[in-house]
């Protein structure tokens, strides 16, 4: 029986930050993830991430916690804003020493660049491949701490004992087979659910594997009808071009040339909030003035040195899948699903409801990002709640160390299940079910939203679900079987749609990424408060709560 | 468009066939898509590694026509152009574990034995300050590594060595040998370390890693890096002749410094290489004796120079020119930081 204090699943910068911390406080920790470490997807975070060190100009914790708060639509805990806008510049200077080598300015400080919404250059960064700078850092530390990593081990189910978390149930991908895992506290850190649309900058793995665990285990999930659609992705497979381009001086233009986002923006133009942007462009498109589906991300007037200083990455990006060059013309770009704000019900330590189980990164909505999230703020966000729910779980874990075992016979219903699906002999291919889910949720539940649009959606979801029970695969073998992850991702995947567009449907107003055009304006009456989503036999249930406000009220909101 | 394939299938890693498939893809398609392709709606049994699909994950290294390419940034149309059908492979040097897959512990095990850590201390209050200078073209390449493998795929020296630490690890070395935040009491202890058996003078320096990795790290150089810091910090005396000199016969000895030195002392004396010499100040004389007999049997096929004729170039003048050039230009180097930490340079 493998057992430990702490087990992390995942291992993105939210899942080692917590499994270091974990392993500071004393704690035997181990990660559980599906992918190695550094092919997570956090790795593919271009722009940068947000802390108020005033390098640049003069900024504070204050005024960063202002602009999220504002960023979040006032859906964000500002508890928990505040928390991270104040301890961000200390897990900066951190991952400094740590080893991660940020851009500099001439005199040798950490440099900093303007983002979307952002009242001061606040964004630290690495060219345009910050994600990739970061978790090659964090893997460097957990070799060096000598965390264990069960690697290529895909989490099935966590596993339960009278109403406590007491570990995870994994299926070994090399070798085949149902391991318990034990552990006296968990940590969710599987990131986000972006394979549900068809546009999306969201790497394969990112299924939503962690939150679907959650929620059948009986855990709330939060916010869920938020998914921020990143303004700029390129048409062929959704890769994402960094709003660093946009900070760096990019335009956005229109068929015609136009830099359309004056009407919608007038003062921050192309920086400012991603929802804001996003819909600018939908509209754009929508109305006939666009490129082929697009609209035009023109970076030709920065000139050759500065993109091949600053934006590198983005510039082999456009080359490889747009074909195009951005130092000679414009990159086609439009929106696609890119971040979800929602996610496990989480508090400022990373505590769910249910003892025994923490959520931090993407897959954890604590929340601080409400509505939409800003540019920059989720790099920050895997450090500051990895590490405080790391800290949290492991000296709780060490403190009482009474956690229970995975049962045996639960590793045997596990195993079961996954026989019975190797037993199945008529049904379809999972990609079927996948790609009919992708394109009714871009579609249907995508930037703007009706009930029609909505109920269209869910009715699908609910048949492609009935469906998603009984498809089939080629590979029933045990080693290295991929087919077979693929009908877990589905089933993750369908029951996460669900509980987002049935968020959706209720949520009857406009607020940062929510935008119902038969309800177009926010009403702070009504609906100033967090969505629960639960699972009831397989169903979801709504239920809400309130939203944390300390020092800002709720005001209009422009750019 | 339609995209052919012939792909090796190994379903237990050991025996394997190759099959032909053809799928439709978009013009757009790379090498993942169209495997994707062929999972979907071929044979959902085919085994490969994928994430990112945006070559930054490092999953999907694999051999297209003999050679390490990440799926995801291999275009098919020209292929398709040209009326070509590669053949996909797993990559080299790692042991299959299934189709495409490969067991990448072997890979990851070296990573770990180059200490890929900086060694300073935690809980800071505040940044290093860095010095940057403003132009500062090569810096930090190896930071840009994506550990997909491509270049240990293709490495001759891993090939008749499987214990080299090879060019992905060494790379990782030069990141944190190269980063001014380590002191050079940490730098010259990785040096000796990566100056032991299996380190950098095993690279036969083919540059097939630089040609392979998909994202310009360009490993070859890296070990250029620490072959040049380690005879700075070394000074051809602690890891280098002087120890070896008065080894043990029989003792194994590195001679990677000592070698180099041959050549450096050697082209200034005469502007040639005195190959005489090199043996006896590489190994030691002791060691050397005993290669006397093998030294005999290379004679009588003709492979010896005389030893009494001494090689000396017509224009040593010129030679020692070039010296004083390239020890000017490393000066330069140096002053420039070249083995700066930032991988980008300074913002204005």
């Amino acid at each position: 029986m493998l057992r430990h204090d702490v087990v992390v699943v995942g291992a993105g910068l939210a899942g080692m930050r917590a499994a270091i911390e974990a392993k500071r406080a004393g704690a035997d920790v181990a990660i559980v993830s599906k992918l190695h470490p550094t092919r997570s997807h956090s790795g593919s975070a271009e722009g940068g991430i947000n802390a108020a060190l005033g390098n640049a100009s003069e900024d504070s914790p204050e005024i960063h916690t202002f602009d999220t708060v504002k960023g979040s639509d006032y859906l964000g805990d500002q508890d928990a804003i505040e928390i991270m806008c104040t301890e961000a510049p200390g897990d900066i200077y951190e991952l400094e020493h740590m080893g991660a080598v940020f851009s500099r300015f001439a005199d040798g400080r950490i440099a900093q660049r303007p983002f979307g919404a952002a009242g001061s250059p606040r964004t630290v960064y690495s060219a345009d491949i910050t994600g990739h700078v970061l978790i090659h850092v964090l893997y460097e530390q957990l070799v060096k701490y000598e965390v264990p990593v069960y690697e290529e081990f895909f989490a099935i189910d966590l596993a339960i004992d009278g109403g406590r978390c007491v570990g995870v149930l994994a299926w070994d991908i090399v070798g085949g087979g149902v391991h318990g895992i034990s552990a006296h506290n968990t940590i969710l850190a599987t990131g986000g659910v972006g394979r549900m649309y068809y546009g999306t900058t969201n790497a394969y793995a990112c299924t939503g594997d962690g939150m679907s665990m959650a929620w059948r285990a009986g855990v709330p999930l939060k916010d869920m009808e938020f998914m921020q659609f990143h303004p700029t992705t390129l048409k062929s497979n959704g890769v994402l071009i960094t709003e660093g381009c946009r900070g760096e001086g990019g335009y956005l233009r229109n068929a015609s040339g136009e830099r359309f986002m004056a009407e919608a923006a007038p003062n921050a133009m192309e920086l400012a909030s991603r929802d804001v942007v996003a819909r600018a462009e939908s509209k754009e498109i929508e109305e006939g003035r666009g490129v082929d589906g697009c609209v035009l991300l023109d970076l030709t007037h920065l000139g050759a040195k500065k993109i091949h200083a600053r934006l590198p990455g983005s510039r082999e990006l456009a080359m490889d899948y747009a074909g195009v060059d951005p130092i000679l013309e414009p990159i086609p770009v439009r929106p696609g699903a890119h971040y979800h704000m929602g996610g496990v019900d989480a508090d400022v330590d990373g505590r769910t409801l249910m003892p025994g189980l923490y959520a931090a990164g993407e897959c954890a909505c604590v929340s601080v990002h409400g509505a939409n999230r800003l540019g920059g703020n989720s790099l920050m966000e895997t450090i500051t709640f990895g590490r405080r729910a790391g800290s949290h779980a492991g000296h709780d874990a060490i403190e009482h160390r009474n956690g229970g075992l995975v049962a045996d016979s639960a590793v045997r219903d596990v195993d079961a299940r996954v026989r019975a699906i190797f037993a199945r002999s008529s049904g379809q291919r999972p990609w079927q079910v996948r790609e009919e889910l992708a394109t009714v949720m871009y579609d249907y539940a995508g930037i703007f939203r009706t009930q029609e649009r909505l109920e269209h959606c869910l009715g699908t979801i609910g048949e492609l679900r009935e469906r998603g029970t009984s498809v089939v695969v080629d590979d029933s073998g045990d080693r290295f079987n991929t087919d077979l992850l693929s009908v877990f991702e589905l089933e993750s995947m369908l029951e996460m749609a669900d509980c987002l567009v049935t968020g959706a449907l209720a949520r009857q107003e406009s607020r940062g990424a929510h935008t119902r055009l038969d309800f177009r304006e926010r009403d702070d009456e009504r609906w100033m408060k967090h969505t629960l989503a639960w699972c009831d036999g397989g169903k979801v249930r709504l239920d809400y709560k309130p939203v944390t406000i300390t020092r800002f009220e709720p005001m209009a909101r422009s750019y | 468009m339609e995209v052919t394939l012939k792909i090796r299938r190994s379903p237990d890693g050991a025996s394997h066939t190759t099959e032909t498939y053809t799928v439709d893809v978009a013009e757009t398609a790379t090498l993942l898509d169209a495997l994707d392709a062929v999972k979907d709606k071929r044979d959902g049994t085919l085994a490969y590694r994928k994430s990112c699909r945006m070559a930054v994950c490092g999953s999907c290294g694999m051999r297209m026509d003999g050679g390490a390419v990440l799926a995801c940034k291999t275009a098919m149309k020209p292929l398709v152009e040209q009326g070509h059908v590669p053949v996909i492979s797993p990559m080299g040097n790692l042991p299959v574990i299934k189709d495409l897959v490969v067991d990448m512990e072997p890979f990851w095990a070296k990573i770990r034995a180059v200490k890929p850590f900086l060694q300073t201390e935690e809980h800071p209050d505040k940044e290093h300050l860095v010095e940057m200078p403003v132009q500062n073209a090569n810096i930090g390449k190896e930071a840009l590594c994506i550990m997909c493998g491509c270049c240990v795929s293709e490495c001759n020296s891993m090939e008749s060595d499987p214990d080299f630490l090879g060019p992905a690890a060494l790379a990782k070395a030069q990141r944190f040998v190269g980063d001014q935040r380590e002191s050079d009491d940490d730098r010259r202890a990785r040096l000796k370390d990566l100056n032991g058996a299996h380190g950098i003078w095993e690279c036969t320096r083919c540059y097939f890693c630089n040609q392979r990795c998909p994202k310009g790290v360009d490993p070859r150089d890296a070990i250029a890096k620490l072959g040049a810091q380690s005879f700075r910090f070394g000074s051809g005396s602690e890891f280098g002749a002087k120890t070896n000199m008065f080894a043990p016969v029989g003792t194994i000895v590195e001679p990677g410094v000592a070698h180099a030195q041959v050549f450096v002392d050697s082209t200034h004396r005469g502007g040639f290489l005195d190959e005489t010499q090199l043996v006896p100040k590489t190994i030691g004389p002791l060691a050397a004796a005993l290669d006397v007999p093998f030294a005999l049997r290379l004679a009588r096929a003709g492979k010896v120079p005389n030893p009494l004729h001494k090689h000396k170039a017509k224009n040593n003048d010129e030679v020692k020119r070039l010296w004083k050039l390239l020890e000017r230009q490393a000066r330069e180097h140096d002053q420039l930081g070249t083995n700066h930490p930032s991988l980008i340079d300074s913002h204005d």
